[in-house]
């Protein structure tokens, strides 16, 4: 009798409990649903997001915000059907574009160039005064991130190779522990990490600097082709509120740092800082032939790809590089420079 | 890592009339050993109809063949590259196997320790088990960046968190086999002139000890089970490091192999630790 009224109550508790998620998405079961993928890194996603600038552009659709911590787990969700647009770095798009993930996927816009946003940094006192100094030194930066593809291209520049430095794979968080312990003489890593370094440390090189010297990292947004052939006048209007995004960042930074702020719990002030060290291009950057290119012209950022899936193939992470075409074929070029106009 | 319960420890030793015994020892021996192979291949047979179904993508089911082909790329030094991140796969795993040993040593005989004293001395148990339930409780990646920012990011953090995943288990189950120690026993040694300590060396602890060995087992799980959160951080060489660097990939046929290399090391643990227990307490049952 008591074995069947707890089990009762662990039945209609369960029932409950699935029943009552929290959820504030205030989705409509009667509309077809976008989902898009951001990660918290300062861009106009955040400000669109923020703004709800899609959901007012397109009220035919539910509009769902999925976050995301890593490149990696967006390719993972693209390549699971679960995105319609995703948001990442330069370095898991070349991943994802090349065998054996190939996932099908277009690049559709440039979120933001790294700058002085993303810099590798020698602690003071570590007796580094530039990157040839590195050698046989600790160097932390998260793996497989666009900060790693960056230092490995600082490295070979200055002829060191992966081996002739002691790499050291920390998250940002960890970096500045195991820096401020003295664990670690250098890192390359990314705001507001690296605000806390530049205290006590000083820049060897940005990523400013290396995209100058052609080997620039960007955080993109991709959307899946299925969905871009299904409905291309979506990826339209999403391409116009990214690009008012850019707008806003240049034209009215408080209003575009307050609306991030607002997203990824920061002071205004120090998105409105981290702004200024990032390359927010204008939309008439994005679809020029150094970037996305102009319909039926695939612009540089192919060649950007290539270079960065060269790197993975070197570093033994794909089996060999993708060539140019499939980059060129996964710019998503449809109606540029014109669709970007408002 | 689960904990088996062995019931078949004295088969061997049970006399039986010979002509009989032998096609039932074969069949013993066939059931044991045949079984679990047979489920192996109808595993992978299955694995492999899975994947050429090609329902799913290759990243979420490679062919068998791949992850076989991608062990043999770990393991080797291939094209001028040496294992996965520089290390061959039996390097990672020495390594993750070198932390797991010196963690749960340390959690472990902490634990039993603990757990003597919390099973003998009752006003130490009522102080000291909250704190073990609420450390129990905690999942280690919740505080593994603590450990990073106060003990670095170099062997201590790792070996500290394995330890801390070690100890409540063994505490717990050592509490408990102490607790439950046979009181008539204990009276009986009193009763024949014992001190407290003789009572506790020569009736508790020789009572508890099976109960505290399956708490080794479980803590040796515990600790293999949060490998990959210890080294979430620095964690190459390591297999835990392995797995989290190749899933930052999407590479799927190496976190398949490092998954397989934890799940055999971990089998190939508990038989050593079933057999260590077999030796050390054959009294286990008889009581």
């Amino acid at each position: 009798m008591k074995l069947k009224a707890l089990l009762a109550a662990v039945g209609v508790a369960a029932m409950t409990l699935a029943g009552c998620a929290v959820d504030h998405s205030g989705q409509d079961a009667a509309k077809p649903t976008i989902r898009i993928g951001y990660q918290t890194f300062p861009s106009g996603d955040l400000i669109v997001k923020n703004s709800k600038w899609l959901e007012e552009a397109l009220p035919d659709f539910n509009i769902k915000w999925i976050k995301f911590d890593s490149g990696a787990d967006v390719n993972t969700a693209f390549i699971a059907k679960e995105l319609d647009f995703g948001a990442l770095g330069s370095s898991p798009v070349a991943r994802g574009l090349s065998a054996p993930l190939n996932i099908p996927y277009k690049v559709a816009f440039v979120l933001d160039v790294a700058g002085d946003n993303e810099a590798l940094v020698a602690r003071n006192g570590s007796n580094i005064n530039s990157i040839a100094d590195l050698r046989g030194k600790r160097v932390g930066t998260p793996f497989a991130s666009t900060a790693h593809y960056s230092l490995l291209a600082a490295l070979s520049q200055n002829g060191l190779s992966a081996n002739d430095v002691q790499l050291v794979d920390l998250q940002p968080q960890a970096i500045l522990a195991a820096w401020d312990r003295g664990d670690i003489d250098a890192a390359y890593t990314w705001l507001p990490t690296l605000d806390d370094l530049r205290k006590t440390g000083r820049d060897l090189i940005t990523s400013r600097q290396l995209a100058k010297d052609g080997k620039p990292t960007l955080d993109l947004a991709a959307v899946r082709t299925e969905f871009s052939d299904a409905h291309p006048e979506v990826v339209d209007t999403w391409r116009k509120q990214e690009a008012r995004a850019l707008d806003t960042i240049k034209d009215d930074p408080d209003a575009a740092a307050k609306a991030i702020a607002a997203e990824i719990g920061l002071s205004p002030e120090d998105v409105a800082g981290q702004l200024k060290q990032g390359v927010y291009l204008t939309p008439a950057e994005v679809a020029s032939a150094e970037w996305l290119g102009s319909d039926g012209k695939p612009g540089n950022i192919a060649a950007n790809l290539e270079s960065a899936s060269q790197f993975l193939a070197e570093q033994k992470q794909i089996p060999s590089a993708a060539p140019l075409k499939t980059f060129q074929d996964a710019i998503y070029t449809k109606g540029l420079p014109d669709a970007l106009k408002q | 890592m689960s904990v088996f319960v062995d019931i078949t420890p004295d088969e061997a030793h049970v006399a039986k009339p010979a002509a009989e015994a032998r096609p039932r020892h074969w069949r013993g021996r066939l059931t044991r050993v045949a079984l679990p192979l047979l489920s192996v291949v109808v595993f992978v047979i299955v694995w492999q109809a899975a994947a050429a179904a090609g329902i799913w993508n290759q990243t979420f089911v490679p062919y068998p063949a791949t992850v076989w082909r991608a062990f043999l790329d770990v393991s080797t030094t291939h094209d001028g590259v040496r294992g996965y991140a520089g290390y061959l796969l039996w390097e990672h795993l020495y390594m993750t196997l070198r932390r797991v040993f010196v963690g749960v040593v340390i959690g472990v005989a902490l634990g039993v320790l603990l757990g003597l004293v919390m099973g003998s001395v009752g006003w130490v148990r009522s102080v000291l088990e909250p704190w073990l339930t609420f450390l129990r409780a905690l999942p280690p990646l919740a505080y593994f960046f603590l450990l990073v920012i106060w003990l670095g990011i170099d062997e201590a953090p790792k070996i500290t968190l394995l330890a801390l995943a070690a100890l409540p288990p063994a505490a717990v189950a050592t509490t408990a086999a102490v607790v439950a120690a046979p009181v008539g026993l204990q009276e009986a040694a009193r009763a024949l002139g014992a001190t407290r300590t003789q009572v506790i060396r020569d009736v508790v602890i020789p009572s508890a000890l099976p109960e505290t060995f399956t708490g080794i087992r479980l803590a040796v799980g515990m600790a293999y089970s949060s490998v990959v959160a210890a080294e979430l951080f620095n964690g190459i060489p390591g297999i835990g490091g392995l797995v989290k660097d190749a899933s930052n990939y999407n590479n799927t046929p190496v976190v398949l192999v490092g998954i397989f290399a934890i799940g055999f090391s971990g089998l190939v643990i508990d038989g050593l630790l079933r057999a260590a227990e077999r030796r050390a307490v054959p009294w286990r049952g008889k009581l």
